[in-house]
């Protein structure tokens, strides 16, 4: 295989420079090595070996479309430069090469899961994609952005580096702005037997700390059972899944999966986030060997839908103006919640304007799956 | 543990405390609390704005606060709330203010006695914990206090503390160790990528933690000294009840899980997953929760899992006194079961939630709070037991075996019963 020209303006990043000088070729093939025949099995060699190189995944992917179609940002380009050649070369390649599949898998791939629904086969290429992920984090060879949010999981079990006292704090300040709207709201912390366990993502009380006092009143108003973990666990988001830190995820999610459990709550309620929906859902649970979330996670969308159509919370204004929406990938095409949000978008604005394509079709906001550190 | 014997086992029934007539004082009642003799009852409420007080049995508390929360009873009965006034924060313990005041505390926890009382504080942007009051004196400037255990005689308080202070993005400066342990305010020699899953020994003389000695390299440390080998991953250890040399962890090898005790496999076989491994009382034996292939979950003992599978989850085991039956919880099918032995009790009972079981000294009868339909109940093997309850805590067996206390509200009156065991 001819590697692929790829015309791309040079990307600094010191914790990528610096692995790659620090990666010895032994090292990274004994790691891609383990990874493949420990950690992988037939659906990969599956889809390797069914892909019969067509090309057609390349029209569903934002990167390739609005690049003025460079075949260099297509799915299946972005397979052949990275899980290919470490297949075919048995894992024997260089610190450089390892640095480029981390381009390509952390910085020209969102994970979004487009390409498999345009591939003859149904090929999961971002799967793939995910696989090339794993290896490089097991080399440290992940962007700094990123790595660091990853740090920040493992180390304080949340993605911005809250410390225990500064969640707990900010839930008290913003209990007092939601009583601000509806004087008797409350957000009842540590409240064991709730029906409800609502969890966030890092940046709800690092930069939008309204969020939680918009809620405290949403709850109060809807008359629901519910409460915060005062510990971590509070966090569902989860950049481990995306850096390929599988260890870290899965700590992550079994903390947030087990907050839920001592809290003895029926069900997780969770905000907007869909890569943390995907994380709490699907890859946290999956790792830990459970089905599904041993608590029921309700994403946001299905929450907020609930509360509107039995009339639990009333639209008093709509919005004014026409208005759209993104679909989340992870939400929409991979959850399904697609006429939901609709019916939510419709309830609250005065004229709903509809993407195309929509739904399960949508394309990629392109900052998702770890591409940009919300 | 508190003396249970000085409790009151022979009134058969007390109405502690009509909580409807507390609803018509306040202008909002909090969840109820109550202590574990089942004497007290307590609620956080609101008397005005911007002001809360703490209602223990009809009865309010001489000072208000600004913001109160966490209201916890100590084992011995007493009462401590988490107290904020003119922007600072300290703990009360029966209606009386510690005299120190903190930028913050949190994380109340209590000896076994319930006489040491501790919890974590920050003051000037430095974290610490208080113990009794008093600060710990450490060497550092403790950046953040992740979480922290307390001996059963709460002579020693550990916690798994920031020591290093680490700038923003500094990934080498991460990779190097930022996190330690403190032990009653001096920190471990060594620095760690991160800990997890502090535990002490029931002596208080050993921690333990797991370590991360770099990206998807981890290990578990033993009063500072690792363990020879590392995994791909640990669980949290535990120590055996009566021999501090000795802890257990899961570990993960080659995408399976095994048990390992002081690094060696004590379980050869793998599995899927391991987690809450618990030692019996006499450290004889050893329960964990597994998963033995994708979903399919249960408990092993030395290694052996039952024959009956969960689809959702298994909790923690819980071994009878003389270690012959082992007791846990299970989810299959969007309920929750009891299960003793691999079987599931009560005929197959199943309910929306299930509490941590208790054994009775003879092991022959389990006890638990459960839910169903939105009302709590006892259940005795598994089938449900007297009344309902709008409210309920967990049953506590007296000390000769022969007696049961229930504490619970019905028709918002909170009441202290005593059932003779064998009657249920």
């Amino acid at each position: 295989m001819k590697p692929t020209i790829a015309k791309r303006e040079p990307v600094v990043d010191d914790a990528m420079d610096q692995t790659e000088a620090k990666l010895r070729p032994e090292q990274i093939q004994k790691v891609i090595n383990e990874v493949i025949d420990k950690e992988t099995g037939g659906r990969l060699w599956t889809y390797v070996n069914t892909c019969i190189h067509c090309g057609l995944c390349a029209e569903a992917c934002q990167w390739y479309l609005s690049n003025d179609r460079d075949v260099s940002y297509a799915p299946v380009t972005k397979i052949k430069d990275t899980i290919w050649v470490m297949l075919k070369n048995k894992g024997a390649v260089d610190a450089a090469f390892i640095k480029r599949c981390a381009e390509i898998a952390y910085t020209e791939c969102n994970l979004c899961r487009r390409c498999g629904m345009y591939c003859p086969f149904g090929i999961d290429i971002a799967y793939m994609l995910l696989v090339v992920r794993r290896i490089c984090a097991k080399l440290d060879m992940v962007p700094l952005y990123l790595q660091d949010t990853v740090h920040s999981h493992a180390a304080t079990m949340n993605q911005m580096w809250v410390k225990p006292d500064e969640w707990i704090d900010t839930l008290q300040w913003q209990e007092e702005e939601g009583q601000g709207y509806v004087p008797s709201a409350r957000l009842p912390l540590e409240k064991e037997g709730a029906e409800i366990m609502y969890s966030v993502i890092g940046p709800e009380p690092k930069f939008l700390a309204q969020l939680l006092g918009n809620i405290t009143a949403i709850m109060k108003v809807a008359g629901l059972d519910w409460t915060m973990p005062a510990t971590a666990g509070w966090d569902n988001s989860n950049m481990a899944m995306y850096s390929g830190d599988f260890e870290v995820m899965a700590r992550v999610e079994r903390l947030h999966h087990e907050t839920a459990q001592r809290l003895k709550v029926k069900k997780i309620v969770m905000g907007e986030c869909g890569h943390a929906f995907r994380g709490a859902e699907y890859d946290g649970p999956t790792w830990m060997g459970w089905m599904k979330p041993p608590i029921p996670i309700v994403h946001a969308i299905s929450f907020y839908y609930d509360l509107i159509k039995s009339g639990r919370i009333k639209i008093a204004k709509k919005a004014e103006g026409p208005i759209t929406v993104q679909d989340p990938c992870n939400v929409i095409r991979n959850g399904g919640l697609g006429d939901k949000l609709r019916y939510i978008m419709n309830a609250v604005c005065a004229e709903f304007v509809d993407v195309t394509p929509n739904k399960r079709h949508n394309y990629c906001c392109n900052e998702g799956g770890g591409v940009i550190n919300c | 543990m508190p003396d249970l014997g000085n409790w009151d086992w022979k009134s058969k029934e007390k109405m502690i405390a009509d909580t409807a007539e507390w609803k018509a004082r306040f202008e909002d009642v909090w969840e109820p609390y109550v202590s574990p003799d089942g004497e007290k009852i307590a609620s956080i409420v609101k008397i005005g704005e911007g002001e809360f007080n703490v209602c223990v049995n009809g009865e309010t508390w001489e000072e208000p606060y600004e913001k109160l929360w966490y209201s916890r009873f100590s084992p011995d009965g007493r009462l401590t709330v988490l107290a904020s006034k003119d922007m600072e924060w300290t703990m009360a313990v029966d209606g009386k203010a510690w005299e120190n005041s903190y930028e913050y505390i949190w994380d109340t926890k209590f000896s076994a006695d319930g006489k040491v009382i501790a919890a974590t504080v920050k003051q000037d942007d430095v974290y610490g914990i208080a113990v009794d009051e008093k600060t710990w004196e450490c060497s550092k400037e403790l950046q953040s206090i992740a979480s922290y255990v307390i001996s059963p005689d709460g002579k020693t308080v550990a916690a798994i503390a920031q020591t290093v202070p680490l700038g923003q993005a500094d990934l080498e400066g991460f990779l190097k160790g930022t996190w330690s342990v403190v032990v009653n305010g001096k920190p471990w020699q060594n620095n760690f990528v991160d800990l997890y899953g502090l535990t002490i020994s029931n002596d208080g003389k050993k921690i333990a933690a797991e370590y991360r000695a770099a990206i998807c390299d981890y290990g578990i440390v033993v009063n500072g000294a690792p363990w020879e080998t590392t995994a791909g991953c640990t669980w949290e250890p535990v120590f055996h009840p009566n021999n501090n040399d000795v802890v257990t962890a899961p570990v993960r090898q080659g995408g399976r899980w095994f048990l390992a005790t002081n690094g060696t496999f004590v379980w050869d076989k793998g599995f899927t997953n391991i987690l809450y491994q618990t030692y019996s009382p006499d450290g004889e034996r050893i329960a964990a929760t597994v998963a033995t292939s994708f979903a399919k979950w249960t408990v092993a003992v030395d290694g052996q899992p039952w024959r009956t599978k969960f689809g959702e989850c298994v909790l923690q085991p819980y071994f009878n006194p003389d270690g012959t039956k082992v007791a846990a919880i299970a989810k299959d099918r969007g309920f929750w079961f009891l299960v003793v032995d691999g079987t599931v009790l009560g005929d197959g009972a199943y309910y929306d939630n299930i509490w941590p079981p208790v054994f009775s000294p003879d092991g022959d009868k389990v006890i638990c709070k459960v839910e169903k339909h939105g009302k709590y109940a006892i259940a005795v093997n598994g089938k449900i037991w007297g009344s309902k309850y709008e409210a309920l805590w967990d049953p506590v067996i007296s000390p000769d075996g022969t007696k049961v206390l229930i504490r619970g509200i019905e028709d918002k009156k909170y009441y202290r019963r005593i059932v003779p065991l064998a009657s249920m």
